[in-house]
């Protein structure tokens, strides 16, 4: 276990000490704290305090109807009597468009808005969408008026009333393709830093130094920790840079501020994130034993992300149908698990059943391509500028051959 | 008990049988030569003897018993071709690899000074490997291989890319070490040295054991195989007697296989031209040995 440990420790310094990691690392939070920044102040620079107007020509809004608790006021609602009236303030400036409700709204549902340039912002609308749903609302209970401006929150609970999802959560839908990205991301840069350490060590003969020192399940397992550790750390700052983000967003955006942390899928990722990056880690090394070039290995591995990939290519079957039995597949098999299953989890309730054999089913193969690489490094680390064949591997990983 | 006892091992590669039929044993405090020509299979026993690659057939004991976790903490083992990270900095990656020989950190970092200072290596710590020439990579990598004070050492060509100064240097911490009651197995083709420093050595040819036993016994047992002549004229060709060659005003005759000194004597004797005024027979050196049992092998194959 100490060497184990010290393996993980020396991979994980070395490879965070990098320029390359702490330039792909810093990218990102730069990247979020630029797009945020660019939000924020086209968000201020576009804020408009001035008027809306409107014409009521159906005879159905009264200035003194306001909704109950519809949020904040953003603008002044002005009504007009006549659209010359309203036309005439648009272009004196003093107002920033206005709404026309024709004689027969109450019939057609139609409005029309009219602006100069910009149009008002979303938030100004809706809060001419909740002033109308209040004044059409006028005559009913306070809870029932409430009811109708705020629109219906559908949620969806599995029989066991254990999950639920929520169509008001919209970070619930966010995330799994948040994670899912973050996943592949770190896979693609985990994977092939692995790749490169192992092929490297072979290439310049550390790898027969190493082994002298401790077994190939040790010098394995305390790199795919190491490096697991690095895609963690990055992770870990990706995802701190995300949650500033929306702190300071929700700022500015009042949609933010209705953001959840959803725990649960939280919960999912990181179950099914660590045995992922096992598996991929078995996977990269034993592809850095059997290669002979670093050149060789990515392109082998460049097919084995794709192994990987595949849930991205079903995304529309996952929003259309998340139940569908091709995705309950992609659910099981071990190198699709993690993304299908983050990404159904926010559209439908993924039965326990499946959950639990995925994920059983994803932990033994992330111990058997453990198994499979150590065996496959002895096998072939010191076959200099000889491939390992499949014939070869397969010998490797026969136990009897041991 | 033996060190290391190696018998009768064998192991293939696909069609290519690296080594055939090795057996020698390592006694404790000695230090032993592992010899061979280039492919013959010396490195492949190495690395079976370490658990790098295991055996087809055959059985390897060190310490009494099967390789295990803690007697590789007991072994320092220096590769044919250095094996450091060549984009890390030289101290801490001597520190980590003796962590991994079981050292803590703090013993590694006190032992490691002095060996840096020894060395001539300290000014140079806190350079990447890859930035230190061939024979500091190689000093350094004799530190990695003895820092954990490791009872048994493998070290595979010691002395490559060493000038004389350091060649100088590495015998005396080798011969250090022997004395300190370390067994020492040696793998090199520089005779000289192997000379200077074994007590007993192994011939491998062919992935076979083809030559064991202490190198006086040996150098005794050829000495037969080479006379050394001095005279008037030249000794020329050996007519299929002997191989000549001249150095320091005297003629150095190896001897074909089977051929005794008498018989390279009589045909010396009937050369027209060849007035000679010493004939003695000489005492095999190892480089002579070495060259005489390969070329046998390779006529005995040949015919």
């Amino acid at each position: 276990m100490r060497e184990l440990w010290l393996v993980a420790k020396h991979e994980y310094l070395r490879m965070v000490r990098r320029r390359a990691f702490l330039l792909g690392t810093l990218a990102m939070p730069l990247l979020i704290i630029v797009i945020t920044a660019i939000s924020v102040t086209i968000a201020i620079g576009k804020r408009d305090d001035r008027p809306l107007g409107y014409v009521d020509q159906a005879g159905v809004l009264s200035a003194a109807v306001q909704p109950a608790s519809s949020g904040e006021r953003v603008v002044e609602l002005r009504a007009f009597a006549d659209t010359q009236a309203a036309e005439g303030a648009l272009q004196a400036g003093q107002i920033q468009g206005y709404y026309v409700l024709p004689a027969d709204y109450m019939q057609s549902g139609q409005v029309h808005l009219y602006y100069w340039e910009n149009a008002p912002t979303d938030a100004v609308q809706q809060q001419f969408d909740h002033f109308i749903r209040a004044n059409l609302a006028a005559g009913l209970p306070p809870d029932v008026q409430q009811r109708a401006i705020e629109g219906s929150s559908v949620t969806i609970r599995s029989a066991d009333g254990k999950r639920e999802i929520n169509n008001q959560n919209w970070i619930a839908l966010v995330l799994p393709f948040v994670a899912s990205f973050f996943f592949v991301m770190a896979v693609m840069t985990s994977g092939g830093y692995l790749l490169q350490a192992v092929t490297t060590e072979k290439e310049n003969r550390t790898m027969e130094v190493m082994i002298t020192s401790l077994t190939p399940e040790q010098l394995v397992s305390g790199k795919a920790a190491g490096l697991m550790a690095v895609s963690l750390t990055q992770i870990g700052i990706w995802t701190l840079a995300v949650v500033i983000g929306l702190i300071v967003g929700a700022q500015y955006f009042a949609p933010l501020r209705q953001a959840e942390v959803p725990w649960g899928m939280l919960g999912i990722a990181v179950l099914y994130f660590l045995p992922s990056y096992v598996l991929v880690a078995g996977i990269m090394v034993a592809i850095g034993s059997a290669v002979t070039e670093i050149q060789q290995g990515q392109q082998i591995a460049g097919l084995i992300n794709l192994l990987f990939f595949v849930p991205f290519f079903f995304l529309a079957l996952v929003i259309a149908n998340p139940d569908s039995p091709v995705l309950v597949a992609l659910s099981l098999f071990p190198t699709t698990a993690f993304m299908t299953i983050t990404m159904r989890w926010s559209l439908a309730v993924v039965p326990l059943w499946q959950m639990a054999v995925s994920w059983i089913l994803l932990v033994a193969s992330a111990a058997g391509s453990l198994w499979v690489s150590a065996r496959v490094l002895r096998a072939g680390m010191l076959r200099y500028g000889q491939r390992l064949n499949l014939r070869g591997v397969w010998r490797a990983v026969r136990p009897l051959t041991r | 008990m033996a060190t290391v006892s190696i018998s009768h091992v064998s192991k293939r590669f696909g069609d290519v049988q690296a080594v055939a039929d090795v057996s020698f044993s390592l006694e404790p405090g000695e230090i032993f030569g592992l010899l061979g020509p280039n492919g013959a299979g010396k490195t492949t026993t190495i690395r079976m003897m370490l658990d790098i690659f295991r055996p087809d057939s055959g059985e390897i004991r060190l310490f009494g018993g099967s390789l295990n976790e803690d007697t590789k903490k007991r072994i320092g083992y220096l590769p044919e071709e250095r094996g450091l990270y060549k984009d890390l900095k030289l101290e801490p990656t001597l520190v980590y690899f003796a962590t991994l020989k079981g050292l803590s950190e703090a013993d590694a970092r006190a032992r490691l000074e002095g060996w840096l200072q020894r060395f001539d290596l300290y000014a140079h710590r806190n350079k990447k490997v890859q930035e230190l020439s061939r024979g500091m990579q190689q000093k350094a990598q004799l530190i990695a291989t003895l820092l954990h004070e490791p009872d048994l050492i493998v070290i595979d060509e010691p002395f490559a890319g060493l000038d004389p100064v350091n060649t100088r240097l590495v015998k005396e911490i080798i011969e250090e070490q022997r004395q300190a009651g370390k067994t020492i197995l040696m793998s090199t083709h520089q005779m000289q040295q192997v000379e200077a420093l074994c007590t007993r050595i192994a011939l491998i040819n062919r992935g076979r054991t083809v030559l064991y036993g202490p190198v006086e016994q040996i150098k005794r047992d050829f000495a037969g195989n080479a006379v050394i002549v001095e005279g008037q004229g030249e000794v020329g060709d050996g007519d299929g007697l002997f191989q000549a060659r001249h150095e320091n005003g005297e003629w150095r005759l190896t001897l074909e296989p089977g051929v005794s000194p008498q018989m390279v004597l009589r045909a010396l004797a009937e050369r027209d031209g060849l007035q000679i005024e010493r004939f003695e027979i000489a005492e095999a050196s190892l480089d002579d040995v070495f060259v005489t049992v390969v070329r046998g092998d390779r006529e005995a194959d040949d015919a």
